[in-house]
């Protein structure tokens, strides 16, 4: 065992580090091809840290849950959460910084797919979501903002509960999963991120005679980096506005901005502040999620 | 009757199935009785699903399915992702033996203290005092055997925070939990007259097990506890999937974009995994199991390995198990404590979670109806029948067909099952049926294998005669091997019944995933208090499932 364990820690692919309290502890859940990002977090770590001069450790995190129990617990001081995981981490911790967005999370849209033997036509407005009562649907991830929250929001405002599906609502897991389950007909109707579903068709990963789009949304803000409220005590005054900063000033200038723009898929990063999320906040606390 | 075909759980009183004569009479009507009444518990679980005209399974969906298969021929081997991988599998086989040492620390201290022999509880002078004590005992264990590892590491987690600690003992607790009924199952079952002449001889208890009784149950005591690493490695992967690291992390990375070549990649690192697993175990339990009194030097040598095993898996994870007497460790056990208590029933209330039992219940009857057959199927092809070829020759002749069946039932249990929800999902419209069959085909690779053992391991002599009287190979199977291992066979069904109660936690993805899927949705919320209230209901219905398999399990032995 040690013979065959040996020459492959060499290679760094540990899965703990020690806890050590010297440095910037960054977790990340992106909204497209999660796999690609976990497997290549040195980019973002080395940016960060040549910035800042401060060791930064990436956290490698899959579960949203996770990444808020981890951030609460301050095992992670500033994270990469989704709409609606930021505004829990919020409620939970307290102080919590809203620190930068992307530029396409200002204007985050997610979209209605059907099966096309479901014969539904493109949907005019948000009213006429009442059209899916009756098929079959499923939601993305359960903690996703593109693929759970704003799509039930938008389905309560046209008045379509959960139980007005044929059978229970699926939770997929993954857009990906979405967009497969609904061309296979397996759900007639499904939800899920824009920005995905766009991507996915003009790399024609999708058969677009099975499943199409009818629907997408009026934009809300999503993703955010959140850091935690003793980060400025632990790593220096001021520390927060430099993290800010570094994110700001990645703008694709040098090879190594660009590999950290096209891992999170944004042409940039910008300021953000708390306010933008205040109708996710509403959602949430409507619909149960925010504890 | 081997050690290696005990059913975990299920070893007392157990009988060679071919020597002991069957009992006509009551017995065998209450055997018919307990069979009509699965069936009928099938039928009735099946009913709502296929009754109303709504088809079940889709045409149009196979596609699909094919295209996931057909990337089997395609896995990703650039050498980035091959060190990905091997290091993933490291770290899988590292969390599998750590947790597997945890559980047997807790295994055999749980063990002697649920043991009957233990308390005296079955000694004629028996005091009430020492039959409460042990009825504690035993109810201590249930909660922590009733919850799946994946919400333990959940649980964890918010506890300790990120840390291999997390991983080991979510696996360590409730294979704990488990090992310890096992063990003090074979404890009780023990020759037990030196540990009563050291107890006479004024012998603390302590002692008096130490030197009277685990060295006659010791052969059986390692034999189960090889059988646990090799579940451990299927927990381990099933831990990946929230994110402790390892090749289940990597395949939810892969599953979640459905890129299937990295997927079917990872899946094969895992199947190499089990099966190395398997081997080592299924070997040293054979030599466990063979005639004793000389040291062998496989098990000799097992037994040397193993902790220098648990040094090197220790190093590989970096465990730190400071962070269990870490203030924040306690301050945030205190606060979850706080939002777990009391339990409150979600929306729709304690009527809610009955209901969410019942869908629960009807999805793990079926997964075990399909895991059974299945199972079978495979495992009657699988059995090498070392009984009846004893030539090399013969024997050569029935290795393709064992090695493809095996392969099947290694792939079966290799691919977690929320892989096999989703592509369960592309065959059958959403509901129960998926996930009975995503959990059937995953319990198949386990059960099939353990078939497979009990077939081997029947008595040849019967067999033999039928072969000699020109009985073809299928007459053999049918009037010599099926009679024979039917109620081994009935028995694993059952013990893996209350194994499949807990595993439908995880396969959320179908639409009707029950209790599991609505534990999800309020850990996911951090409404901590429901979440209790669904564990609870989850360890009840545990709890009821093993009353009914074991009941089941003493009318068909």
């Amino acid at each position: 065992m040690c013979l065959i364990v040996l020459p492959v820690a060499a290679c760094g692919t540990s899965p703990a580090a020690e806890h050590h309290d010297a440095g910037l502890r960054v977790g990340a859940i992106p909204d497209q091809d999660p796999q690609k990002l976990q497997r290549m977090y040195d980019v973002v770590s080395d940016y960060l840290e040549a910035d800042l001069g401060t060791p930064v450790e990436y956290v490698p995190v899959r579960d949203y849950a996770a990444a808020v129990a981890q951030f609460e617990r301050g095992d992670l001081d500033l994270v990469f959460f989704g709409g609606l995981t930021g505004v829990q981490a919020r409620a939970r911790v307290p102080g919590a910084v809203v620190v930068a967005q992307r530029d396409v999370d200002e204007r985050f849209r997610s979209v209605f797919v059907a099966n096309t033997a479901a014969g539904l036509p493109p949907l005019g407005g948000v009213a006429d979501l009442a059209r899916l009562k009756g098929h079959s649907f499923t939601f993305g991830s359960d903690t996703s903002t593109s693929g759970r929250l704003m799509p039930q929001f938008f389905l309560d405002e046209a008045g379509v509960g959960l139980d007005a599906f044929t059978g229970e609502p699926g939770y997929s897991g993954s857009h990906d999963a979405t967009i497969k389950l609904v061309e296979s007909g397996a759900y007639q109707v499904g939800a899920l991120s824009a920005s995905v579903w766009d991507k996915r068709v003009a790399e024609g990963g999708v058969d677009t005679s099975r499943v199409a789009e009818v629907f997408r949304t009026p934009p809300y803000h999503d993703y955010h980096w959140l850091a935690r409220p003793d980060l400025d005590r632990r790593l220096g005054a001021g520390f927060t506005d430099r993290v800010r900063a570094a994110l700001l000033a990645c703008d694709g200038g040098d090879d190594r901005e660009k590999q950290v723009l096209e891992l999170f898929a944004a042409g940039g990063f910008t300021a953000a502040r708390a306010e933008d999320y205040a109708q996710i906040e509403a959602v949430a606390g409507r619909l149960g999620l925010l504890r | 009757m081997t050690l290696a075909t005990r059913p975990p759980g299920e070893l007392v009183g157990c009988r060679p199935t071919g020597a002991v004569p069957r009992r006509p009479g009551p017995r065998r009507r209450a055997r018919r009785w307990w069979l009509l009444a699965c069936a009928a518990a099938v039928v009735a679980a099946a009913l709502p699903a296929f009754a109303g005209g709504t088809p079940v399974v889709r045409v149009e969906g196979l596609g699909q399915l094919g295209e996931f298969f057909a990337a089997a021929a395609h896995p990703r081997l650039d050498g980035p992702f091959a060190a990905l991988v091997a290091g993933s599998a490291a770290t899988t086989l590292a969390y599998a033996v750590l947790g597997t040492a945890v559980s047997l620390v807790i295994g055999l201290v749980g063990g002697v203290l649920t043991s009957q022999v233990w308390w005296r509880v079955d000694a004629p002078g028996r005091r009430v005092r020492d039959v409460l004590a042990w009825g504690a005992a035993r109810l201590a264990f249930v909660v922590p055997r009733g919850v799946h590892e994946v919400v333990w590491g959940l649980g964890l987690l918010v506890v300790l925070g990120r840390g291999p600690v997390v991983a080991v003992l979510a696996i360590g607790i409730p294979f704990g939990a488990v090992t310890a009924k096992v063990f003090a199952e074979l404890l009780d079952e023990a020759d037990r007259a030196p540990y009563e002449a050291l107890l006479a001889a004024g012998a603390p208890r302590p002692v008096a097990v130490l030197h009277g009784l685990l060295p006659a149950a010791l052969g059986d005591l390692l034999s189960y506890a090889f059988y646990r690493l090799e579940c451990a490695i299927r927990s381990a992967t099933a831990l990946g999937l929230v994110g402790a690291g390892g090749l289940g992390t990597e395949l939810l990375d892969s599953f979640r974009a459905l890129v299937y070549g990295e997927m079917w990649t990872l899946l094969y690192a895992l199947v190499v995994l089990s099966a190395v697993a398997d081997g080592w175990s299924t070997a040293v339990r054979a030599r466990l199991a063979g005639p004793r009194g000389r040291p062998d030097p496989l098990v000799a040598g097992s037994v040397v390995l193993v902790p220098a095993l648990v040094a090197c898996s220790a190093w590989w994870v970096r465990l730190d198990p400071s962070v269990l007497w870490d203030d924040r460790s306690a301050h945030q056990a205190l606060v979850l404590a706080r939002q777990s208590w009391p339990p409150a029933a979600g929306e729709g209330g304690i009527a809610g979670l009955v209901r969410l039992c019942g869908t629960t219940l009807a999805m793990s009857v079926l997964a075990v109806a399909v895991a059974f057959v299945l199972g079978a199927l495979l495992a009657l092809p699988a059995a090498a029948l070392p009984q009846l070829d004893r030539t090399g020759a013969a024997r050569l002749r029935r290795l393709p067909a064992v090695l493809l069946a095996r392969s099947a039932m290694l792939l079966l249990r290799a691919v977690p099952p929320p892989v096999w929800a989703l592509l369960a999902l592309f065959a059958f419209h959403p509901g129960v049926v998926p996930g009975a069959v995503a959990l059937g085909a995953y319990t198949a690779g386990v059960l099939g294998r353990l078939m497979a053992e009990a077939v081997d391991n029947l008595d040849g002599r019967p067999l033999r005669a039928l072969g000699a009287l020109g009985a073809s190979r299928g007459g053999v199977l049918c009037y010599g091997v099926l009679p024979a291992a039917a109620g081994r066979f009935a028995a694993y069904g059952l013990y893996r019944w209350e194994v499949t109660v807990r595993e439908t936690v995880v396969v959320g993805v179908v639409g009707a995933g029950g209790l599991g899927v609505v534990l999800q949705h309020q850990l996911n919320s951090f409404h901590f208090d429901r979440a209790a209230a669904t564990v609870l209901a989850v360890v009840a219905l545990t709890a009821v499932v093993d009353l009914v398999s074991a009941a089941v399990r003493r009318s068909v032995r």
